[in-house]
């Protein structure tokens, strides 16, 4: 098991070094952000005095190197448009994504796992027909629309939640509601499929032959296989909640990561989208870490796989 | 188990019953804007959201009024001494947050520090004009510029904020960014990062107390959110509201709506390159688009036409030009004598962040179609937008400016090739800006501008466009008259009292 967490780790160093260098480049083939800070009457004197200063003269290959020297001492930097430590304003954001991406996925699995697996059990059943259709309509709704649609409702004409911000648990309600419908759909769908295919398997059959409760059969020895690809599923979908809730952050006012970043990339602000790209992807690669190690515990197959393959 | 899930639900339930719309508390304002302010040094930022929450906090010289005239603030008097030199007195009982007294000092601290190269401010060219500052005594400074400078206190009203040397040079500009000390209204409380910014009335102002004991500045990005947060009574204030949005605060019983500066979107046009070398093709241009037509059908009527490039809402704007008729038939003429009798070809950039812009580009497109002026569509993002902008790279392009009360903010800028001359040169509009800085005295000054009007409108380096009033949302339970330069400084607002 330790050998099998250094040699993951051994890739996490590797995959974070490889973003690192890619979002590096990129965002400097993007434009000048030099242009952008400084007034349109800035005279050149003043654009090279500000380049200088900001370290863009030098070659890219310095500028990189400078970057990655900044990311073992724990410096990133300042942002150029806040101008304070980008990593304080990404660790000042990180608690609220964080916050929303758990609760989305706690509202999604909450629902989805028990409609998912009802569904198959009573595959073809009125209950599996009804809740396929919800799932889609879940599926093909814009979530940016209904938390708009939401507000409406709860904030404008029922008065019972708040339409933006963040501080109570009812500030939480409807972005994590908004985000978590549509995941929610997705897994769900998932959840159903993955039981009929493991409902079908003999071992199954043999556990209903031993004359196990239903319940027994389905809950402990099927739902407990078909977990793995839900928890796969969930470890990257957590991932993408954390940046990627752009539109459900915007419209929702909610001091996510998502929005930081957008905001960063349009201003141009260097530093901080690399220091924000990297944190992202840190923790999604420690969360399929995290997954992977799940694994081991629901099917020890897959850890001694892993650890012969090794030798 | 049961006893922990009821403890989860009862927790959910206080979570949710701890929530009440925060504009109900006493003597509190919520101001919901676009964005958090990305710092809270007056000196280092020029974007709007940014701007309005410093200026509750920071007090100027003068407070700048919306017909380009000034009012006393932090001074109490002054005297021009010549036509370069103003002698500023400070009156006596004004102190910053941390109880010290403003003094001739600061003002020159705060001078020196705007100017100065280790702080970059983006307002130092707006100060150029500006040659130095000088104590004559603990209550009197003597200010000059470099040459006659008409707008000068106007400009010192707006962009030179009074600042404590000793917090200032103690805890460093980073730090000031985070948490000013200034002479205003307000003082700041807490900012929560990424949710709001708090101010509370500073006891010991100088002016009249502002009404509201605290003013909450919260970050709602989305339009239709904010437009709620307003009607459910959440927030007090709002600004960034869209043109669709307006009736539905208007027949509201919860709000209304106040209006503040307006948005002058203008057609640029190269003149350094054919076509648009040639006068006529730029007239053509003008007469071709039906802006009547385009406010009409996408600000319900309510914009302004440009009659030209200085806002009719701003001083100096001559009062007997007309827009630009639409006139297809004169411009396909005009066209015809600049030897393009069979049309021709053209692109047409704009920046894709501008409220509407895609509407308003298609219709350009189309009018611009029936005279014989093929325009291929340019969207770029903002910086692209701005870096080909610099790079003189655009043909015809969309961009806009404030119709600020003072014509030197926007008129100068864009159109002296001092300042920018990326796609238009004109020595006499140069020679006559330059008058109009110099000439002190207001009428004679706005006849210059009558005159900087009329050359402009014949020789046509834009296609005149239209005036978008913009406006805030206010709670009907408050007080707050929009100010002509857009900012949200609440030192002027009250309960309302009906």
């Amino acid at each position: 098991m330790a050998r099998f967490f250094l040699r993951r780790l051994r890739h996490t160093v590797f995959v974070l070094f490889a973003i690192s260098l890619i979002s590096f480049f990129f965002i400097h083939l993007s434009g000048d952000p030099v242009m952008l800070m400084l007034p349109a009457d800035a005279s050149a004197e003043q654009i090279e005095a500000m380049r200088e200063r900001l370290g863009f003269d030098d070659p890219l290959h310095v500028q990189y190197l400078r970057f990655l020297g900044g990311v073992l001492t724990g410096d990133l930097g300042n942002s150029l448009y806040y101008h304070v430590p980008v990593m304080e304003l990404v660790l000042d954001r990180l608690p609220a994504s964080l916050e929303l991406a758990l609760a989305a996925m706690a509202v999604a699995l909450l629902v989805a796992i028990p409609v998912g697996v009802l569904s198959a059990v009573k595959r073809g059943s009125l209950i599996d027909f009804g809740s396929m259709l919800g799932a889609l309509f879940g599926l093909s709704m814009p979530h940016f629309w209904l938390g708009i649609m939401m507000m409406l409702l709860f904030s404008v004409t029922l008065g019972w939640l708040p339409t933006s911000g963040r501080g109570t648990l009812a500030h939480l309600v409807m972005p994590a509601t908004a985000l978590g419908v549509s995941l929610m759909a997705m897994f769900a769908r998932l959840t159903r499929s993955v039981m009929l295919e493991v409902l079908s398997l003999d071992y199954v059959r043999t556990a209903r032959a031993k004359g196990l409760s239903e319940a027994l059969v389905i809950g402990q020895h099927a739902f407990k296989n078909a977990l793995i690809p839900i928890v796969t599923v969930a470890g990257m979908e957590f991932g993408f909640l954390l940046g990627g809730t752009v539109v459900i952050e915007t419209v929702f006012g909610w001091p996510g990561l998502g929005r930081l970043v957008v905001e960063a990339i349009f201003n141009r602000d260097y530093p901080l989208v690399q220091a924000s790209v990297l944190v992202l992807a840190m923790i999604f690669v420690l969360v399929n870490l995290a997954v992977d190690l799940i694994y081991g515990c629901l099917d020890p197959q897959i850890r001694v796989f892993d650890e012969g393959e090794m030798k | 188990m049961r006893m922990k899930l009821a403890g989860v639900a009862l927790a959910a339930l206080m979570g949710i019953a701890a929530w009440s719309p925060s504009a109900l508390a006493d003597n509190t304002l919520v101001v919901a804007q676009e964005a958090e302010p990305v710092g809270l040094d007056l000196m280092r930022s020029s974007i709007q959201t940014t701007m309005s929450v410093s200026y509750n906090i920071h007090d100027t010289l003068f407070r700048p009024q919306g017909d380009a005239s000034i009012r006393p603030a932090l001074a109490k008097t002054w005297k021009q001494l010549d036509d370069r030199t103003w002698r500023v007195t400070l009156r006596e009982d004004a102190t910053f947050h941390d109880g010290t007294p403003v003094t001739a000092e600061a003002v020159k601290f705060s001078f020196n520090r705007i100017m100065s190269d280790a702080l970059n401010s983006p307002n130092r060219g707006k100060l150029s004009a500006f040659d130095k500052v000088e104590v004559v005594d603990d209550r009197t400074v003597r200010i000059s510029t470099k040459e006659p400078y008409a707008p000068g206190l106007y400009m010192l009203a707006y962009y030179l904020p009074i600042v404590p040397p000793h917090a200032v040079k103690e805890m460093g500009d980073e730090q000031y960014n985070v948490d000013p000390v200034g002479s205003g209204p307000y003082r700041l409380e807490e900012w929560k990062k990424g949710q709001e910014v708090v101010l509370k009335a500073y006891d010991d102002y100088y002016g009249p107390k502002p009404a509201y004991d605290t003013v909450t500045f919260r970050s709602i990005p989305e339009p239709e959110a904010r437009v709620a947060a307003l009607l459910t009574g959440e927030v007090d204030v709002i600004s960034g509201i869209a043109y669709h949005q307006r009736e539905r605060i208007r027949k509201s019983d919860n709000a209304h709506l106040t209006d503040q500066m307006g948005v002058m979107p203008y057609l640029g046009l190269n003149t350094y390159e054919a076509p648009f070398d040639d006068k006529r093709v730029r007239q053509a241009v003008n007469y071709a688009i039906n802006r009547k037509l385009i406010v009409d059908a996408l600000f319900d009527g309510e914009a302004i036409l440009a009659e030209g490039v200085i806002s009719p809402r701003t001083f100096g704007a001559a009062p007997d030009l007309e827009p630009y008729p639409y006139d297809p038939d004169k411009a396909k003429q005009l066209l015809k004598e600049a030897g393009h009798g069979d049309g021709l070809q053209a692109r047409l950039a704009y920046p894709t962040y501008m409220t509407q812009i895609q509407q308003q580009a298609e219709i350009i497109q189309a009018q611009l179609a029936k005279v014989g002026i093929d325009v291929k569509l340019e969207p770029f993002e903002r910086a692209v937008m701005w870096d080909r902008y610099k790079a003189q790279k655009h043909q015809m392009y969309i961009y806009w400016w404030d119709d600020a009360p003072e014509p030197d903010r926007y008129v100068y800028p864009l159109l002296h090739s001092e300042s920018r001359d990326y796609y238009y040169k004109n020595p006499e509009v140069d020679k006559l800006l330059d008058k109009g800085r110099r000439t002190l005295d207001r009428e004679a000054r706005a006849k210059v501008y009558h005159e900087v009007d009329h050359v402009l409108y014949e020789d046509a380096p834009w296609a005149f466009l239209y005036i978008i009033p913009d406006v805030f949302g206010v709670a009907n339970d408050v007080d707050y008259e929009g100010r002509r330069d857009g900012f949200l400084d609440m030192r002027s607002a009250k309960p309302s009292s009906n």
